[in-house]
């Protein structure tokens, strides 16, 4: 379901090219679970004044919350880290997908050698997301790139305008 | 105390507030005429119910928000009572069914049932305020005054278990229910 494959690597993604990705999206509310691989990116969300942050205790929690938000009005995005969403299957089973609730997260592939394709990385948390979205049927998109920042924009409209859960795997570092 | 005389007294309290209500208190709620308006259930995913009326408080702080939540349920997310308390929406009321067992699967006690206090976790997870009732007098008498304080408030509600067979979905239950919540709050 992947529509790029970065032939060229990145060390790090821009944290400030995404965080004006994420602005650019209308966002209200950031439901964050902290990520190693994006945690540049969080740095300056939080610091947003015109953004509201929510460290959750879980991953369930944030795509519950999500939902809440959502239902009231709300446009929020969940970012957290691969062994995160591996941890919250339920919740993205039970709620994102079956009461149909949009659901735009960024994925931090935690753990990841940018050196090697996904394919070939060492950490099962890398190696077995995109497998077990494509089981589920759930739609991801590749951020390995600061070219790749458009997808952004892709996986939120989309998550919108179809009421599923889309996930942005962030491939490398932000800084 | 029955569920379902405590489950009355909540209803006869939420006015244009939103409701969501999970297992085995959907039913009970629904026959006491507090759903389906404004109003989502959970049952798709136990221990949703906190987080799902955490996000609809953050969204509507200007409409109370009453989560029916269960004992089992509740320590399926425990750690939503950390981030409640973090974010700390003044119109969250949290009412936690404890019967100390997981009732719909067959009455198997829950972890701790007989030693277990969640208004003393709520509290030190730092909620505003949190009780605990066993009494539907007493109850009835306290609650009106506990509604008027701010939020995160948990009231943990000690029931009987009950032998209740009905069916988790009443059929007034809107087949797409988080949609049309949605417009009944956004238009």
């Amino acid at each position: 379901m992947s529509e790029t494959q970065t032939a060229n690597f990145a060390d790090s993604i821009p944290a400030p090219l995404l965080h004006g990705a994420v602005r650019a999206l209308g966002v209200t509310h950031i439901l964050s679970v902290p990520d190693t691989h994006q945690k540049t990116l969080l740095a300056l969300l939080m610091a947003d004044p015109e953004l509201t942050t929510i460290t959750l205790s879980t991953e369930d929690e944030a795509i519950c919350a999500n939902a809440g938000l959502w239902i009231g009005g709300a446009e929020p995005l969940v970012v957290i880290q691969n062994v995160g969403l591996f941890a919250a299957m339920n919740a993205l089973r039970g709620v994102a997908m079956d009461m149909k609730v949009p659901t735009c997260m960024l994925v931090g592939q935690f753990g990841r050698d940018v050196r090697k394709p996904v394919e070939e990385n060492a950490s099962t948390g890398v190696r077995l997301i995109e497998p077990v979205l494509q089981t589920m049927g759930v739609t991801f998109y590749r951020l390995d790139h600061e070219s790749d920042v458009g997808q952004l924009r892709k996986a939120f409209d989309e998550s919108r305008s179809e009421r599923k859960p889309v996930v942005v795997l962030i491939g490398a570092p932000t800084a | 105390m029955r569920r379902a005389e405590a489950l009355e007294l909540l209803a006869a309290q939420k006015g244009d507030g939103v409701s969501v209500a999970t297992m085995r208190a959907i039913p009970d709620w629904y026959d006491a005429g507090a759903a389906p308006r404004l109003h989502l259930d959970n049952q798709g995913c136990m221990g949703a119910a906190a987080s799902f009326g955490l996000g609809i408080a953050l969204a509507q702080p200007g409409r109370p928000v009453f989560v029916l939540d269960g004992d089992g349920s509740l320590l399926m997310q425990l750690g939503a009572l950390a981030t409640i308390a973090g974010a700390a929406p003044a119109n969250f009321y949290h009412f936690v069914l404890v019967n100390g067992v997981y009732e719909t699967s067959g009455h198997q006690p829950t972890p701790a049932s007989d030693r277990i206090d969640f208004a003393a976790m709520a509290q030190a997870a730092g909620y505003q305020a949190a009780y605990e009732f066993d009494d539907i007098a007493v109850l009835r008498e306290r609650l009106p005054s506990v509604l008027e304080q701010a939020g995160p408030v948990l009231v943990a509600l000690r029931v009987e278990a009950a032998y209740d067979r009905r069916n988790l979905a009443p059929g007034q239950r809107p087949s797409d229910q988080a949609g049309h919540l949605r417009s009944q709050l956004v238009g």
